[in-house]
């Protein structure tokens, strides 16, 4: 038996009632008697108890709601003891009961694991997922993208000729139609969509003065439509954007999230991985083809020398340029290429240059 | 007004909780949400609901959140089965080639369920809300609510958005002066273009002053839903009052935007506490209604489901 001085509610009238409190526990009941209504009963087991500091709340029932104030110290600590002793604490209380520090760690570690999943794991499986969709919606996305863009550009058309003839004559181990279109524009850009639409800008094919380096471009675009790396990086994206919303419990974070990406196919920017795949295997299409490989330094330096104001989307990921040319120089250093000089392309190229 | 002293009673709103208490209880709820992926939502959610009310105590005496994790678990599986049910008649016309048509349904139907969803969960949360044993209650009539709810939403489309402050200010009207507590009634007493201006007002106060004036205009606001607020009981009331000043929000919002940026976000538990504690400080109470002879009379309503739709559109609903 334990004993205690208590107020009680009886849930019809916001009156305090002074009660003695006994926990019998043997029965494992709350026991106390009112003037009005006499002795009352609570099975432990049904009884909802609030510990707060220094004091307990009990509630009982739904209808009408019974309370039990309690705030005396010994009575709370013999109360404890007897819950603990009897397992009447819930899993979640004791969870509760660890203390701040062991929260502390807890959240420290779980936050780790979850940055690292983020870094590490996240953007594998993700791109692995990328399996799982068929290709038919990466054209669909892809030329939905194209049409909605292109309205807005004006497109030279005899070069969009020639340029398409000059990749005709390449071989670029490409698996979906590729079409090349040349819009006319200062910036110094190109990119490629995920159905095999590629767009290079007048401003960057100014800047080129070999046929190798527009062999170089291509290669490199191409590279990011057979590896799917639009794909990828939309797939990335959506899956980091639902993670978080999953880790923050964000219910309505999810149900908005992927559509924003498809939107922003042309600023997507790739990530170092699939930069340095594109620069390297666009440099290995450049040999197949008996290009000067160098081709694609010089125009990574052209395109640098230029891009102090804006970086365009070729050059856009984190490595810096330097560190792009120089294992592009390594590669080409470690690989026999042979250059055969090309003269159909050397004729498109200048029909571009016009 | 000497009348009324003499029967002035005291009132004390307190904020109790500790942020440590509050950290614990983040992070456990953290956890198995994610652990269970994402199936403890509503019992997580009770579990904070239940901290945060019984933190808070009126005259020495606390709050308390009855629902339950399980009531709260129904009403989620219902406001999913309905949301799906949205999302699945926009695929439909997505599919059918009429996108248009599909936009359409699924905006009306995020709009017909909004008041729908503001009103069950005022009506589960103040039923499920007692103190001293007296339960809250809401008492709004539905179809009223939604009738007017769209009159006013139609209002604030066709005057391109400036009628959003009436319908903002006249939902609240509506939904404060439809609670109960026992037999003592909310009374919300305000006006769309009081409110109106004085966001007009602020927000142009706030562009000049490079967002300085924010913290003025964050005052003006807590001031106008808190002194608008009374209390009736037949000839009794109560009146409320915030005595917090633009600098007092200024302390609390920079301090709170320092405990996360140095604590990298986990102190955010800090900030909820310091934030209940600086409201609970800074709301007066005056009137003569008295607090230990109230009567309970509001029944018990234990469906969710408005509850969990108001999550999922990122309602807010706090009182």
């Amino acid at each position: 038996m334990i004993k205690g001085n208590a107020i009680y509610y009886d849930g019809l009238s916001s009156l305090s009632q002074n009660i003695e409190l006994i926990i019998d526990k043997e029965r494992n009941h709350l026991v106390f008697t009112t003037p009005l209504v006499g002795e009352i009963n609570w099975p432990i087991e049904n009884i909802e108890i609030i510990f707060n500091s220094q004091l307990i709340n009990i509630h009982f029932g739904s209808n009408p709601v019974q309370a039990i104030k309690i705030d005396e110290k010994e009575f709370i600590q013999e109360f404890t003891q007897y819950l603990n002793k009897n397992n009447k604490v819930s899993w979640y209380q004791r969870l509760i009961n660890l203390g701040t520090k062991i929260h502390i760690i807890i959240a420290i570690c779980f936050l780790g694991t979850i940055i690292l999943g983020y870094i590490y794991l996240l953007p594998i499986i993700a791109e692995r997922a990328v399996v799982l969709i068929p290709e038919d919606y990466d054209t669909e996305i892809g030329s939905s993208f194209y049409n909605q863009y292109i309205e807005y550009c004006e497109i030279d058309s005899i070069k969009t000729e020639a340029l398409n003839s000059f990749a005709q004559q390449l071989d670029l181990n490409n698996t979906k139609n590729l079409k090349f279109t040349v819009v006319k524009s200062e910036t110094v850009n190109a990119f490629a969509l995920p159905d095999g639409n590629i767009i290079i800008f007048t401003g960057l094919l100014d800047l080129m003065e070999n046929y190798d380096e527009l062999a170089g471009l291509i290669g490199h675009e191409v590279v990011h439509v057979n590896k799917r790396h639009s794909m990828k990086m939309l797939c990335r994206n959506a899956a980091g954007y639902l993670f978080v919303a999953a880790i923050l419990s964000d219910v309505n974070g999810i149900m908005a999230t992927i559509s924003d990406n498809v939107n922003s196919l042309q600023s997507l920017s790739y990530s170092r991985g699939f930069e340095k795949e594109a620069d390297e295997e666009g440099l290995n299409l450049m040999i197949k083809n008996n290009t000067k490989p160098e081709g694609m330094i010089n125009l990574f330096k052209r395109i640098q020398s230029k891009h102090d104001i804006n970086i365009p989307a070729i050059l856009s990921s984190h490595p810096l340029p330097e560190d792009r040319i120089q294992s592009i120089k390594n590669l080409i250093k470690s690989n026999n290429s042979r250059y055969i000089e090309n003269k159909s392309l050397r004729d498109l190229f200048l029909e571009l240059k016009d | 007004m000497e009348l009324l002293t003499e029967n002035e009673k005291k009132y004390k709103l307190e904020f109790l909780g500790k942020g440590s208490e509050f950290f614990g209880i983040i992070i456990v709820n953290w956890l198995l949400t994610v652990l269970s992926f994402g199936f403890y939502y509503p019992w997580a959610k009770a579990k904070k609901l239940k901290f945060l009310y019984g933190a808070t105590a009126l005259n020495n005496d606390r709050f308390a959140f009855h629902g339950t994790g399980k009531e709260m678990f129904v009403g989620f599986i219902k406001a999913i089965i309905i949301i799906a049910i949205i999302y699945a008649v926009f695929f439909l016309f997505l599919f059918l080639k009429m996108p248009l048509v599909g936009i359409l349904i699924l905006y009306a139907g995020i709009i017909a369920i909004v008041p729908l969803a503001i009103h069950g969960s005022y009506r589960y949360r103040m039923s499920r809300t007692s103190w001293r044993g007296i339960r809250f209650g809401y008492r709004g009539n539905r179809n009223e609510f939604i009738l007017n709810f769209y009159k006013w939403f139609f209002f604030t489309i066709i005057t391109l958005g400036i009628y959003g402050a009436w319908l903002s200010i006249n939902s609240r009207r509506y939904i404060m002066s439809n609670i109960k507590m026992g037999d003592v009634a909310f009374n919300y007493e305000a006006d769309g273009s009081d409110y109106f201006w004085m966001n007009f007002k602020n927000y142009f106060l706030s562009i000049f002053t490079l967002g300085i004036y924010t913290f003025w205009w964050y005052k003006e606001l807590f001031a106008f839903y808190v002194d608008n607020l009374s209390l009736e009981k037949g000839e009794e009331k109560i009146t409320l009052r915030s005595r917090a000043t633009g600098g007092d929000f200024f302390v609390l919002i920079i301090v709170n935007l320092l405990i996360v940026i140095f604590t990298l976000g986990l102190g955010y538990a800090w900030t909820v506490t310091r934030t209940m504690n600086f409201f609970a400080e800074k709301i007066e109470i005056t009137g003569n209604i008295d607090f230990d002879a109230i009567n309970q009379t509001e029944e018990d309503y234990t469906d969710a489901t408005g509850e969990d739709i108001g999550d999922f559109l990122n309602l807010d609903m706090a009182m």
